[in-house]
């Protein structure tokens, strides 16, 4: 496909209600804009940063209330369609570039091989044409089988009832219970965690995360969480030195009545 | 006729498939041998214009088909239609699936030099060609082959009936022309 082959289907896709205004490196304007000057070969496709034209789309759609689907739609249309564009024209270009790597010679010898393979294929083609119009209109039975002749009795083979007791057996049998013993239930509630800091940091003034926290990862996660809850309290000041290291809480003075 | 092309008269009649000549054997106690000179028999019985139906021998098995000369009143009666005919891309394209199968949408489209996807859907819809599993090569790409359609449609009792490729190679004059043409193209190329 050429840029121009899409020039209708992209332009009638455009709609005139629902212009997106970009900012971009090679282009300022309306989307519907950008589309025809690229299609017009004005703008050069490789220039166009299709992530960026999604990126704004998305803050834009964050931005509206109501979602329309026929615009949005639209979009993904036209994305698509350049992307498209965009994908063929490096194909184009590999295929261009392996040419011309090619001897001149080299390059008839190979297309000479995949000629003569696909002309084999194509007298195929021509053969099987033949015997399609000798044979495609016979007329062959088709009806099925009447269900009554399908029934057929089950080879002579009795089985004992035992062992249809022993085949339904284990369907009766309770199954094992999971085994839960990885799952703990969770010791301390968050407004319980934030009990204890506070009362730590009242007696204390300052304590460090390491020497508070339990052994327990699922309790550490939630001394976290309760310290950055004193922290967006305004009622304690977190501090680290460098990623990982001890984090230092300290009480932050109340503010003068 | 003896008994037992009587008997596989009785079984071709009520089956509503072709049926290999193993499964006759089976069903009539007789050995393969015994039945194939029975089917014989019975291949005589029903040609020359006897009879208003013939005995095949396609996709895997043996069945009765309609005489050409009373396919039109069959027609009348059933409503059945000749299937449309095949444009040359599709019989092209289904003659690289028969001598290649099982083959992927990029083997097709590889030998015949542009995308198959059409051709193929439209195979697949007429039943000519069918889904037979997927290659295992990164992607997993479905895999394609010929079905009993296929044979009854063609005539085939299989498709090893089918002429070997090497039947259809461009004759030596006509790859000469094409490599004339190319070299020349490639000798222009180059000035």
């Amino acid at each position: 496909m050429t840029p121009g082959a899409t020039a209708v289907d992209l332009e009638a896709a455009v709609a005139p209600s629902e212009r997106l205004e970009l900012d971009l490196d090679v282009f300022d304007g309306p989307f519907d804009l950008l589309v025809t000057l690229i299609l017009k070969d004005e703008i050069d496709i490789w220039e166009v940063r299709v992530s960026r034209i999604i990126a704004e789309y998305v803050v834009r759609l964050a931005e509206r209330e109501e979602f329309d689907l026929d615009a949005t739609s639209q979009f993904v249309l036209l994305v698509a369609a350049l992307l498209e564009m965009k994908s063929r024209l490096l194909l184009e270009q590999d295929v261009e570039e392996a040419l011309d790597e090619l001897d001149p010679e080299e390059a008839a010898r190979e297309l000479l091989a995949r000629l003569v393979r696909y002309g084999q294929f194509r007298n195929a083609g021509a053969h099987l044409g033949e015997r399609w119009a000798l044979h495609a209109g016979r007329l062959y039975r088709a009806a099925p089988t009447p269900a009554a002749l399908l029934r057929r009795p089950a080879d002579d083979v009795v089985l004992p009832a035992g062992m249809l007791a022993a085949a339904l057996a284990p369907l009766l049998e309770e199954p094992p219970r999971p085994d839960t013993s990885h799952l703990a239930d969770l010791a301390v509630s968050l407004v319980a965690e934030l009990r204890r800091l506070r009362t730590i940091l009242d007696a204390d003034g300052a304590f460090s995360f390491h020497d508070v926290a339990p052994q327990s990862r699922l309790e550490r996660a939630l001394t976290f969480f309760a310290l950055l809850e004193l922290h967006a309290q305004g009622e304690a000041r977190l501090r680290q030195r460098r990623a990982f290291d001890d984090i230092v809480v300290t009480r932050v003075a109340p503010a003068p009545a | 006729m003896d008994h037992l092309a009587r008997r596989l008269e009785a079984l071709l009649f009520i089956s509503p498939r072709p049926v290999a000549t193993t499964e006759l054997a089976a069903a009539c106690a007789a050995s393969e041998v015994e039945v194939t000179a029975a089917l014989d028999a019975l291949r005589a019985e029903f040609a020359g214009g006897r009879h208003g139906l013939e005995l095949a021998a396609v996709g895997g098995g043996h069945t009765f088909t309609v005489a050409d000369d009373c396919a039109e009143a069959v027609r009348e009666l059933t409503g059945a239609q000749r299937p449309d005919d095949l444009t040359p891309a599709l019989l092209e394209t289904l003659a690289v699936v028969a001598y290649l199968q099982p083959v992927t949408r990029a083997d097709v489209a590889d030998v015949r030099g542009v995308s198959s996807e059409w051709a193929l859907t439209s195979l697949e819809q007429r039943g000519l060609v069918e889904q037979q599993g997927r290659a295992e090569t990164p992607g997993s790409p479905l895999l394609y082959g010929t079905g009993e359609r296929f044979l009854k449609l063609f005539g085939l009792r299989e498709t090893g009936e089918l002429p070997p490729l090497e039947e259809f190679a461009l004759s030596a004059d006509d790859a000469a022309a094409i490599r004339a043409r190319l070299l020349a193209n490639a000798e222009a190329r180059r000035s």
